[in-house]
């Protein structure tokens, strides 16, 4: 099959949810949708009046069952030039250029199999949960866990969707760490990801684990470090580094 | 380059992931998957498991091992600039 050429579109906002403090999510409509690998994202890109454009990438959070739609789960970089757009001036109704899907390499889907690990750092989790909101779309029972890194019980985003998976779907469980402020009374994580803990979270896998780790760069060396020193196959292992900020 | 101007390079960083409809765009394609042979150290790796710098100007696609530029982009108002000296070779798998 030749893939159609990638080409800017016009989606339309049709809801704007906020999340977390830092971080909302942008459905919109488009005229040329079409089906995505969970773990791909889209290009956005802004035109001011005297034609300066600039662009950024963010990871598609809905899954490809959602028809005509895509969700975009952005995070507010104070001094980004895009998503303070998208935060503060984008309503509901607007219209974005937008192009994609884009990648292939950073994404999973149910006919890749399991069992799935995925290791996501802030707003890192948002192609993650693509892919586990497609996972539950098709009703899989592959075994899936996430180890979710954040600051602090406000900055976990998703957090009842995915505590709501894991009561409905026994072969699911996700794991939070806090690195600065865990929620009174937490007794789980309360530290970076390190090789302790992924060894912890990945037992019951041995590995067989497919390994999917997002977050900022610095996490994600750490991580696939400490899965190759686990003499995980390397071809087992896929990562995405958002870098500080979200990209 | 002092320690910390690297600290703040490593922590800009992002991956070849960053820049697919880019290469896209060039290419036509997806490039993610194919396979970038460093010119410096003869060493294979993911075009979407390059080290990328994206914050300046242009583009710079550095092999995850030896950190050579394979690859640079710019984008001006009239044209696309690809300069891939860094690159032994690219390799692309027929597409699915």
């Amino acid at each position: 099959m030749v893939q159609p050429v990638l080409e800017w579109q016009a989606g339309r906002v049709t809801a704007i949810r906020p999340e977390t403090r830092q971080t909302k999510s942008f459905s919109f409509a488009l005229p040329k949708w079409m089906a995505h690998r969970p773990g791909q994202h889209y290009d956005v890109r802004l035109t001011a009046p005297d034609g300066y454009q600039t662009q950024r990438s963010y990871s598609i959070a809905s899954p490809p069952e959602r028809l005509g739609e895509i969700e975009l789960t952005v995070e507010r970089i104070p001094d980004g030039e895009v998503s303070p757009y998208l935060h503060d001036v984008l309503m509901p109704g607007d219209q974005l250029e937008l192009r994609g899907p884009i990648g292939g390499y950073f994404v999973w889907e149910v006919s890749l199999g399991g069992p799935l690990l995925l290791v996501g750092g802030g707003s890192g989790v948002v192609p993650l949960m693509a892919m586990l909101r497609h996972r539950a779309a098709q009703h899989s029972t592959l075994p899936a866990r996430i180890l979710y890194s954040s600051r602090s019980a406000e900055d976990v985003i998703y957090r009842d969707e995915l505590d709501g998976m894991a009561a409905a779907d026994p072969t699911f469980e996700p794991f939070y760490t806090f690195t600065r402020q865990p929620p009174a009374g937490w007794t789980g994580y309360r530290r970076r990801i390190d090789a302790t803990m992924l060894a912890e979270v990945m037992r019951p896998f041995d590995r067989r684990a497919r390994v999917y780790v997002c977050g900022p760069t610095l996490l994600v060396e750490a991580v696939a470090n400490a899965l190759v020193q686990m003499e995980l196959p390397i071809e087992q292992i896929r990562t995405e580094r958002f870098g500080p900020t979200g990209a | 380059m002092d320690n910390d101007q690297a600290d703040m390079n490593t922590a800009l960083m992002v991956d070849g992931n960053a820049v697919a409809g880019q290469l896209e765009q060039i290419f036509g394609r997806d490039m993610t998957m194919a396979i970038a042979r460093c010119a410096g150290c003869a060493r294979d790796a993911q075009m979407g498991a390059l080290m990328a710098f994206i914050r300046g100007p242009g583009i710079v696609l550095r092999c995850p091992a030896c950190q050579n530029a394979i690859a640079r982009i710019v984008e001006t108002p009239s044209a696309t600039y690809l300069e891939a000296r860094g690159a032994a070779y690219l390799r692309m798998a027929p597409q699915a």
